[in-house]
């Protein structure tokens, strides 16, 4: 049985969407699967959360919304990086890494 | 951009509602679908998988309302929500919205009078170009013309020479400018003029203007160069004057108009906010150079102190080195002109000095008299709002307790406490705003009536109480503010009713916790009321008192024409017989006129004239003050009403050359000739050889001229003409005094007529009847009492608010208790009694304080108060029952209301 999904660490989730679509623009449900399946069901997405949070990108101008016909005749709106969503996640990854390494560093002190 | 972005997203979802939300609704149902096909895909059913997703996506709508309250305009769009249901609830209540927004409207209307004239009287600055530069070289507003030493030592009235001197030496000033400290009454005729007219002067040196940093509105100002003897005489007017009077016309300027007989070439208009170095009522109309000064008798004496001086001083100077220089060349002028320091003042010679002031609201004349009174009103109606706020906040409370079941309904249903204190104070808000605009008209009103009743008999008062920028934030920020404060406590309790309490249907919960303050406060304002209406009657009564006295004349069907000096006209002594004769006999020829009479000047006009007489064959004792004198004609006593007590007024018998009468009013018979024997005997003035110059010949009974409380000085009367032998006539006319048939307001155009027929140089300064001169001798005491009143009134209603509010909010809480009550037996009568009670004892508890705290304030009044007792008890028992009365009327509509209330239903309310 595999582990309770747990909710992302605080912070995280406007970076994780966005490395989301730098693979490649996805629609809102899209986002939430494939960070579920990247993850590997570690992470699981509260519908809530995520369109707030992809709003919160959309007013920011880091994403762009663009309404397309989804394969089951849906209206569905996919969104996809601008660049300076590019530039803002190469600068959310930098910083990071760089934490996550101090934050190791931290704890295999010995 | 990305601001702008966010703005421009906002206020389209603002517009375009329904796309946005079909937008989301749209995004949320792809979601939906695209998760259940996948739950299908993996072996559930249609609507099992349906009901897994919705699981976990959470409620759609909560999901939806989540994303959409993230945003600031939804913020905007709750908000004005809120203001509808708000106005709508208010719509609902309209006699409790009225109510407040009246009171708000009082209340906030006083304290936006009260700043608007604070603003234009105390804060506005001099409409000139950098005020801040200017400064005047005294502290203090002594007046008119002095000789010798100044008050304390500090220099504010300057000779022409003083002045030229410190000009001079003085490098730090970029100008320095002299004028008049007071101003004058100018006869005023232009070519086509069909009389002269009166106008309000100011001489002024030539740099003036430059000094002040004015410039003309047409035409040029004066000019240093109009300061020589040699210069074509010319004048400058004032933009009201070319409005009001001279209709804007261009050809105005350039054209001659004879000032006080002399032609003066007007050369230009002054801008129109300008008002000259003073604020104050009735502003200089022309200014002329000091050079064209008459009789070049002050301009010529080092002696004659008459000018105040302004200089603006250069960017970068320091005042104070600048004020300790000035004191330097005062004392080496001082040391080079020891003659016009008397001798017995030679010795303060050391500490005369000069204050150098800012001068950037000019001579600080209103602000100095007015600084009291004003700062006075404020706290009073800063009181006054206070004690609204908290009424209001009674009011809504009251309110509130009965909205409570709906209150605790919104709670339960999931209003957050916030939401409802948002909601709550809203309405305060919206209340306030309103009461606000309210406010400004009142303030605009009510400004305009203060300036009116403070400046009555004034012509032009250069104070505007149109609402300025600061006035519009400043009753802005009142009414925001104010929203605040009443809302609070209502918004308070609004979020922390327990929803489980209040829809079980209690009432009762917290009913005693708040009401100690809202008691002490109804207490409090009654105790204020009693002290303000029976001040408001003791000032009422006193002025009745003083307006209604025996003055020894009558007012009723009296007219006085004042004149502008003759001498000033081009009348010479040898002219006077002819003119004083000419007017005795053409205006008592107007239809109407019953009798008229001349006179040097009139009671209570503000003129008094006093010497010591000389008493043939007795010296006197000189204490006290020396009696007034005064230059009558003819039938005055007749015309006046005031009665001959013993022997004969004067008749047209009395001419020069004819032996030389005096008449003496009751006080100086007595006075002077304690032994009732004042007939036949003979005094004069100023020397001992005069002493047999005049024989009196009739008393008449004392009237009162100067001092309007004390009793009436001792008078002598001599005819216009007969002036002691070997000496210049003293005294010309400047008053006529008519009694007319009938009404007094028809009669002035006749008489203007009449005297311009006379001579059209003679100039009328103001026809004014002589009830409405009397009366402008109260302007202060009117003005006290009618705001003691207003104030009075408006503390009494406030009073009244404040019971109501907290005897229906404590009905409304106490339902419950008074259906038991009355279930168990009590009946209407003593529920009615109940209530009362209560109310009843916090009007005694207020009367008890207000009682001796008015006697307090009475006896502070006293000195005040004209023929009225400090601690009148008809006035005293009156305020009382006034406030009694009201109370229990305020009180008894929601104690007819408890009264009313059916058991049953009462205790259903459970």
């Amino acid at each position: 049985m595999p582990e309770k999904p747990s909710d992302v660490i605080q912070g995280t989730l406007d970076m994780l969407i966005l490395k989301t679509l730098a693979l490649e623009p996805m629609h809102g449900y899209g986002i939430s699967v494939r960070i579920e399946q990247i993850s590997k069901g570690v992470f699981r997405l509260n519908a809530g959360s995520l369109f707030l949070a992809i709003q919160r990108l959309e007013r920011d101008s880091l994403i762009d919304g663009d309404w397309q016909p989804t394969e089951n005749n849906r209206r569905a709106k996919y969104y996809s990086l601008t660049q300076k969503g590019r530039t803002r996640l190469n600068e959310e990854t930098r910083e990071w890494s760089r934490q996550v390494a101090a934050i190791a560093r931290i704890l295999e002190a010995q | 951009m990305s601001l702008l972005r966010k703005i421009t997203r906002g206020v389209r979802s603002l517009f375009q509602k329904e796309q946005v939300e079909q937008d989301l609704s749209d995004e949320i149902g792809a979601f939906t679908e695209m998760a259940t096909h996948e739950k299908m895909r993996q072996g559930l059913g249609r609507e099992d998988a349906l009901r897994a997703v919705r699981l976990e996506l959470g409620t759609v709508e909560i999901a939806k309302e989540e994303v959409r309250s993230a945003t600031w305009e939804s913020f905007v769009e709750n908000l004005w929500r809120d203001i509808r249901f708000a106005l709508r609830t208010l719509r609902k209540a309209p006699g409790f919205s009225v109510v407040i927004i009246l009171t708000l409207t009082l209340g906030i209307g006083a304290n936006t009078a009260i700043f608007t004239l604070i603003n234009a009287v105390m804060l506005q600055k001099l409409p000139v170009r950098n005020p801040e530069q200017l400064y005047r070289l005294g502290d203090n507003n002594n007046c008119c013309v002095m000789v010798g030493t100044q008050n304390g030592g500090s220099f504010v009235l300057y000779s022409y020479s003083l002045y030229q001197y410190l000009r001079g030496n003085t490098p730090e000033f970029e100008h320095l400018a002299a004028f008049e400290s007071y101003i004058a009454d100018l006869s005023v005729r232009g070519q086509h003029d069909a009389a002269a007219e009166p106008f309000a002067g100011e001489l002024v040196t030539g740099n003036y203007f430059q000094t002040l940093g004015v410039g003309a509105a047409a035409g040029r100002l004066l000019t240093p160069d109009d300061d020589t003897t040699t210069a074509a005489p010319v004048a400058v007017m004032s933009y009201h004057v070319w409005q009001k009077r001279y209709a804007l016309d261009p050809s105005v300027i350039g054209s001659t108009l004879a000032i006080n007989g002399a032609s003066y070439t007007i050369v230009g208009v002054t801008p129109s906010q300008f008002y000259g170095d003073t604020l104050r009522s009735d502003p200089p109309d022309f200014w002329l150079p000091l050079i064209d000064e008459k009789e070049k008798w002050r301009l010529n004496s080092s002696e004659s102190e008459w000018l105040y001086l302004i200089g603006r001083l250069k960017p970068g100077s320091s005042p104070e080195a600048v004020q300790t220089r000035l004191t330097v060349e005062l004392q080496q002028w001082l040391a080079a002109h020891r003659d016009v320091i008397p001798d017995r003042d030679q010795a303060d010679i050391p500490l005369q000095h000069i204050r150098l002031t800012p001068a950037a609201r000019g001579v600080e004349q209103l602000q100095t008299d007015y600084a009291l009174g004003l700062r006075l009103l404020a706290t009073l109606s800063g009181f006054l709002l206070l004690i609204a706020c908290a009424n209001i906040a009674n009011l809504m409370l009251a309110r509130g307790s009965a909205n409570q079941s709906q209150t605790s309904v919104r709670l339960a249903l999931g209003g957050t406490r916030g939401r409802l204190m948002q909601h709550s104070l809203i309405e305060s808000v919206l209340l306030a705003v309103v009461g606000g605009l309210g406010g400004l008209y009142v303030a605009y009103v009510g400004g305009h009536a203060l300036l009116l009743l403070a400046f009555r008999g004034s012509n032009y008062v250069p104070i505007s109480t149109k609402p300025s920028v600061s006035v519009l934030l400043f009753a802005l920020g009142l009414s925001l503010l104010t929203g605040v404060v009443f809302g609070i406590a209502p918004a308070w309790m609004a979020s922390r009713s327990n929803p489980a309490d209040a829809l079980r249907g209690s009432g009762r919960g917290n009913a005693e916790k708040s009401s100690t303050l809202q008691k002490s406060l109804i207490v409090a304002q009654v105790a204020l009321s009693v002290v303000l209406l029976v001040g408001a009657a003791l000032l009422t009564s006193s002025l009745r008192h003083l307006e209604g006295q025996q003055f020894g004349f009558v007012t009723d069907g009296r007219t006085i024409v004042h004149l502008i000096g003759l001498d000033s006209v081009g009348y010479t002594e040898e002219k006077l017989p002819a003119l004083y004769q000419k007017l005795e006999s053409a205006i008592p020829q107007i239809p109407g006129v019953i009798s008229a009479s001349l006179s040097t000047y009139s009671p209570l006009e503000g003129n008094n004239w006093n010497d010591w007489p000389m008493i043939q064959g007795r010296t006197i004792d000189y204490t006290g003050s020396a009696p007034s004198w005064l230059r009558v004609g003819p039938h005055y006593f007749e015309t006046l009403g005031t009665r001959l007590l013993q022997g004969r007024t004067f008749e047209e018998r009395d001419k020069p050359g004819a032996p030389r009468v005096a008449v003496v009013n009751e006080t100086f018979a007595r006075r002077f000739f304690p032994n009732g024997n004042a007939i036949g005997q003979r005094f004069g003035m100023s020397e001992e050889k005069h002493s047999g110059d005049y024989e009196i010949v009739g008393i008449v009974e004392d009237a009162k001229y100067q001092d309007t409380r004390g009793p009436a000085y001792a008078t002598f009367f001599f005819p216009l003409l007969q002036a002691p032998p070997g000496e210049p006539l003293r005294g010309w006319v400047s008053a006529i005094e008519l009694h007319v048939a009938g009404r007094v307001d028809g009669i002035e155009p006749a008489v203007r007529r009449a005297i311009t027929g006379v001579d059209p140089r003679i100039t009328v300064l103001r026809v004014l009847s002589f009830g409405e001169q009397v009366a402008l001798n109260f302007n202060q005491e009117r003005l006290i009492a009618r705001l003691t009143e207003l104030f009075g009134a408006l503390a009494l209603i406030l009073a009244c608010l404040g019971l109501y509010g907290l005897t229906a909010y404590s009905v409304a809480r106490r339902t419950n208790e008074i259906g038991i009550r009355m279930a168990l037996g009590a009946d209407r009568r003593s529920v009615l009694g109940l209530v009362l009670r209560s109310a009843l004892a916090q009007v005694g508890l207020g009367l008890a304080i207000g009682i001796p705290a008015s006697l307090a304030g009475g006896f502070l009044l006293a000195s005040q108060l004209y023929q009225v007792k400090s601690y009148d008890p008809l006035i005293l028992g009156a305020a009382a029952l006034i406030l009694a009365g009201a109370a229990i009327l305020a009180a008894s509509v929601p104690a007819r209301r408890a009264s009313r209330v059916d058991p049953i239903v009462a205790l259903r309310h459970e």
